[in-house]
């Protein structure tokens, strides 16, 4: 077994799994923290998408050992008790999501991105979700929603 | 996933033991893009992996007496962001900008996109144009050798089960040389070249060709230079003519395969067209852009 100790949305977790569990298993199967995805389990689909040490990877491609002593950010880690993260709230203002089941991974993606680039351009947007793969709703709403979201979280605009 | 026992190592000298120890049933883990996926579909079935994500020593980018070192570790974003980098060698950043997504370039290894050996590579062509070395580190020691020597075949490189690779050096007479990186994939994001090609050139007396370098990969077992296309270049006049007959011959340096992205025949066209643009676009460059 691998024993693991490393912070998620802030607290201190710990787990002992076999040496195989990826670390989405471990979020969803351990911690149950099921809002991150398990879509296609190869680093395709971008559903599993989560922010180890400040950067947005695909969490079925990290094997639980290795994010011993680390920091995870996940969906869950976004809203408070009061209220929704602000790109959470533009994607629901612009109805970017309908199945909603890439969600998760591209509110991570466009996370990723506003904390590095605070005003990004749509060619920069596009490529931070270019490793996220939606096919129901497409993604002229999602890059909207993300626009806005620079906006308020910039400042410049006040939330809804 | 198949059960595997798991190890991490803290430096390059403890995976080298732990893979003897070990070895030689052994897998080394570093960015996981590949290996994972390899892991799940039982492409391996190792007894032991050894993750080499925390070993210090095999991370950074420096230049030193020797030129450019970039170690082994650091991922594809760290060469888009890297100061150095963006300023001497553009094609380095294009090359790992085209490699998968934002999620895959955070964790995928310079180093493993070269100990993975697949033909459609992106690192390998501008590395190779570039004339890069890699140092392979083992318990007798360790080695330098040039990336064509490195490279063995599809998915096979020189690297025993007990040796790492720690570092890639572009040498000292080569930094800030003018060079491009193209990749023809079937979309922008998440796409594995049907064929890419690089080239590095200084301009010599007279507008010439001067050490002209080409590389090309998903065009045979392994990246490869364009042999005939570089000697026929050579003290040529820079021209279109000229470098339009270089993409020529840099088809026939290539075997290009059929498969399901892409015929030969079409790749023969790509190579050509690729090598012709990566020429102009090194030499505009040289120029000042």
């Amino acid at each position: 077994m691998t024993d693991v100790t490393l912070t998620i949305n802030g607290e201190e977790r710990s787990a002992s799994v076999p040496p195989e569990t990826s670390l989405l298993r471990l979020l969803r199967d351990e911690f149950f923290l099921t809002g991150s995805k398990l879509g296609c389990d190869v680093g395709d689909c971008g559903a599993c998408t989560v922010i180890v040490d400040g950067l947005p990877v695909n969490a079925c491609l990290m094997l639980a050992g290795q994010v011993d002593g680390r920091d995870v950010v996940t969906i869950e880690g976004l809203a408070t008790l009061e209220d929704l993260h602000p790109i959470q709230k533009a994607f629901e203002e612009f109805a970017s999501l309908q199945c909603g089941f890439c969600g998760p991974g591209v509110i991570i993606s466009a996370k990723g991105l506003l904390d590095r680039n605070p005003d990004p351009t749509k060619e920069e947007i596009k490529d931070a979700l270019s490793g996220n793969l939606c096919r129901c709703t497409g993604y002229t709403k999602m890059i909207e929603a993300v626009q806005d979201a620079a906006r308020i979280l910039r400042g410049e605009k006040e939330a809804a | 996933m198949r059960a595997f026992d798991f190890v991490s190592a803290e430096s390059a000298d403890q995976a080298i033991s732990l893979l003897s120890e070990h070895g030689p049933n052994v897998i080394v883990l570093a960015g996981g893009t590949d290996i994972l996926v390899d892991l799940k579909h039982a492409k391996h079935d190792p007894d032991v992996v050894v993750d080499i994500t925390r070993a210090e020593d095999l991370k950074g980018i420096e230049v030193n007496d020797g030129g450019l070192r970039i170690g082994a570790l650091v991922t594809h974003t760290q060469i888009m962001d890297d100061p150095y980098i963006r300023e001497n060698f553009p094609a380095l950043v294009h090359a790992a900008h085209t490699i998968g997504a934002v999620q895959t370039r955070n964790l995928g290894t310079l180093g493993g996109n070269l100990v993975t050996c697949v033909p459609s590579m992106d690192s390998g062509p501008a590395l190779m144009a570039l004339e890069a070395e890699v140092t392979v580190a083992g318990p007798d020691g360790t080695r330098r050798m040039g990336l064509e020597e490195f490279f063995v075949g599809p998915r096979k490189t020189v690297l025993e089960h007990n040796e790492v690779l720690l570092d890639v050096i572009i040498p000292r007479k080569n930094l800030g040389k003018p060079a491009d990186f193209l990749k023809f994939g079937l979309r922008k994001g998440q796409a594995l070249a049907l064929v890419n090609a690089a080239s590095a050139l200084w301009v010599g007396e007279g507008n010439t060709f001067k050490d002209v370098k080409i590389s090309l990969g998903a065009v045979a077992p392994t990246v490869i230079r364009a042999a005939a296309a570089e000697d026929f270049l050579e003290g040529r006049e820079i021209t279109p003519e000229n470098m339009a007959e270089a993409g020529r011959l840099a088809v026939e340096d290539a075997k290009p395969i059929d498969d399901f992205r892409a015929s030969a025949s079409y790749r023969r066209d790509l190579i050509a067209v690729l090598t012709k643009r990566t020429l102009d676009n090194a030499y505009r460059l040289a120029q000042g852009g």
